[in-house]
């Protein structure tokens, strides 16, 4: 398996961004992610802050800074809406984590990883947030598992665009 | 520990963060009395916080996006232009593609210029006091049917606003910042209006589905549901007023969670998914027009005289009942009661004689029977009092006995009303009693009731 495992040092080095691309891209996630769906009449079947979180936890490989942006950027979607805040915080937060660690062990250049690991953390972000909604906190919860997975799909499609030119804006030492 | 810290850094910090955001979702939920949980409507100062500050980062953007006009339709449309023209002729194609945009943009202007001119003669027309807004921005997500509108506080909005079309009903505010809201939509989870089938006047409750479809909820299988029936507030919210359209029935399914209820899939008459200029009902006050002010102004001055004189007349007849004499005097015996007085000049008219009598005809009813009138036999079947103390068929034991005798006497027949009338003192002759009409249904008031009238208690110890 050379090419999923990082041994090499290229696959283990730390990217590193411009600030502005640190600071615009997840406000233009979370500006996108509620402007976007009054275009797509309602059909929100993808997560922008998601797909940033898991690019930046993927190429700075520090999971805790990937989760406190998850965290950030999921608390800030929980303020969007009229849930309980913290719910897509959570979510998030363990989404980071998971990317963070993932990254420091396998080859995340690699674009069918990217594309599956977007698809499978978006399918866990959909559960743990079923799983505090309804179990956690105990509130009602009509879920489609279906819409869950279109917005796996919808995920591992963008990230497919966006992570090219995100790793165009890299600055290589 | 030093190395257990560093070791478990990330895990610790993970767990930190958690269980920060697991406190944070505790103080935001509360325990109902039915024993589950719910969210609590009004937000925590923290979480307003919160919510203001995500609100202020997003929104500004979010304006200016919609304010600029430059949607993702025509940029597409101006990248495939622009690509297909700039092999052959750019300069050609920067006049097309300014020319294309121009078009789009005024083409876009002429829609919103339409669609505010529908709301503006609706707002004109409509009764209550709105405040046009324009929806600016979503939640983002398919589990919070929510949106922003580009108006707040400082525009007269306030929370629990009902928002509308002219087309129909769209949400309530549920949060509102100084120069934006929060609308939450009626195809939301959490939302829920009370509305009402127009045909069928069957109430329910609205509220939305996983898929973001309203629909009516806690309604019983009924057959007379039908698709296409249309679906109006019942104004029992207080929220939205009575009487505006919601939708029409698209399906009825059965509930699956509770069984002989049914779920009405409503297809909202608002385009939920394409809101651009929205209406807030800001008072429910009813707001009328100068001309209809006036009208109103003319009606209640003429009612006044009218109204006044009216009183006047009620007050004259009352008057005039109070003076002139009564048909029968309680004060009076019976024989001196207008009603039997001979010399009054202008006596109560009498019914003429039947032709041809029969048990219905009035003053043939058979006396001392008054429970059983209703159920009288006829004149020739019915058993007739040979001999006094026999008590007729059909009178209960205690009108048989020996009270129940002077019943049986003519001069205790049942009145029009039931009452047992009676001449004056024991043992006198009974005068002929004027041929009344016994009651619609034969019903009569029971000898035994007849008892609380002090004269007709007279006859009863001869």
């Amino acid at each position: 398996m050379p090419v999923l495992a990082g041994n090499s040092r290229r696959d283990l080095e730390v990217h590193s961004y411009p600030l502005l691309v640190y600071a615009l891209a997840p406000l233009a996630a979370l500006v996108l992610q509620a402007w976007l769906p009054r275009l797509l009449h309602g059909y929100v079947w993808f997560d922008l802050p998601l797909v940033i979180t898991i690019y930046f936890a993927l190429g700075r490989r520090s999971p805790i800074q990937g989760m406190f942006l998850g965290g950030g950027l999921g608390l800030f979607e929980d303020a969007l809406t009229h849930h309980a805040i913290g719910v897509n915080g959570i979510a998030k937060t363990v989404a980071g984590f998971l990317a963070a660690s993932v990254g420091v062990h396998i080859d995340v250049e690699n674009q069918t990883i990217r594309v599956l690991l977007n698809f499978f953390l978006s399918l866990l972000c959909s559960g743990i947030y079923l799983f505090i909604y309804r179990y956690l906190l105990g509130l009602e919860l009509d879920w489609s598992w279906l819409t869950e997975l279109f917005k796996a799909i919808g995920n591992s499609l963008i990230a497919i665009v966006l992570f090219p030119l995100l790793d165009r804006t890299r600055i290589d030492d | 520990m030093e190395s257990f810290f560093s070791r478990y850094r990330n895990l610790l910090v993970l767990l930190a963060l958690l269980v920060v955001q697991i406190v944070g979702l505790a103080v935001q939920v509360r325990r109902v009395d039915s024993g589950r949980s719910s969210l609590d409507p009004s937000d925590s100062s923290g979480v307003r916080l919160i919510r203001l500050w995500a609100n202020a980062i997003v929104s500004p953007p979010e304006r200016m996006i919609h304010s600029s006009k430059l949607n993702s339709g025509n940029l597409w449309q101006s990248y495939i232009d622009l690509r297909h023209v700039s092999e052959q002729n750019k300069e050609l194609q920067k006049t097309i593609d300014r020319m294309r945009l121009e078009q789009a943009e005024m083409l876009e202007d002429a829609r919103q210029g339409q669609r505010l001119q529908g709301i503006l003669n609706f707002q004109e027309k409509y009764v209550y006091t709105t405040v046009a807004a324009q929806a600016i921005g979503s939640s983002g997500s398919d589990q919070s049917r929510v949106f922003y509108l580009d108006k707040g506080s400082a525009d007269g909005l306030d929370r629990d606003m009902a928002v509308i079309t002219p087309d129909g009903i769209v949400g309530k505010i549920r949060d509102v910042f100084p120069h934006s809201a929060q609308v939450l939509g009626i195809n939301d989870q959490t939302s829920g209006a009370g509305v009402i089938l127009e045909t069928t006047r069957i109430r329910g409750i609205l509220r939305g589905n996983a898929a973001g479809r309203p629909q009516i909820v806690g309604i019983l299988a009924d057959q007379r549901i039908q698709p296409g029936e249309k679906v109006l507030t019942a104004g029992g919210d207080q929220i939205f007023p009575r009487g505006l359209p919601v939708g029409v029935v698209e399906k009825v399914i059965p509930d699956p969670d509770r069984d002989s209820f049914i779920l009405v899939i409503v297809k909202p008459a608002a385009h939920l998914d394409r809101l651009d200029e929205v209406l807030v009902i800001t008072s429910t006050q009813p707001r009328f027009s100068p001309q209809q002010q006036q009208d109103l102004a003319t009606s209640e001055a003429l009612k006044g005289p009218e109204a006044a004189a009216m009183k006047e007349q009620k007050k004259a007849s009352e008057l005039m009942a109070e003076h002139l004499p009564g048909l029968i005097d309680p004060n009076l015996p019976p024989e001196q009661q207008p009603l039997n007085d001979s010399s009054n000049p202008n006596p109560v008219a009498r019914p003429p004689s039947a032709l041809h009598p029969d048990r219905f005809t009035p003053g043939t009813a058979q006396p001392g029977t008054p429970e059983t009138n209703a159920a009288a036999p006829s004149p020739e079947t019915a058993p007739k009092p040979k001999q006094p103390g026999a008590a007729p068929a059909g009178t209960n034991a205690k009108a048989a006995g020996p009270d129940a005798t002077p019943k049986t006497k003519p001069a205790t027949a049942p009145s029009a009303s039931g009452k047992t009338k009676v001449s004056s003192g024991a043992g006198a002759t009974p005068k002929p009693k004027p041929p009344v009409t016994p009651p619609v249904g034969g019903k009569a008031k029971p000898a035994a009731e007849s008892t609380a009238s002090p004269d007709a208690a007279a006859p009863r110890n001869p």
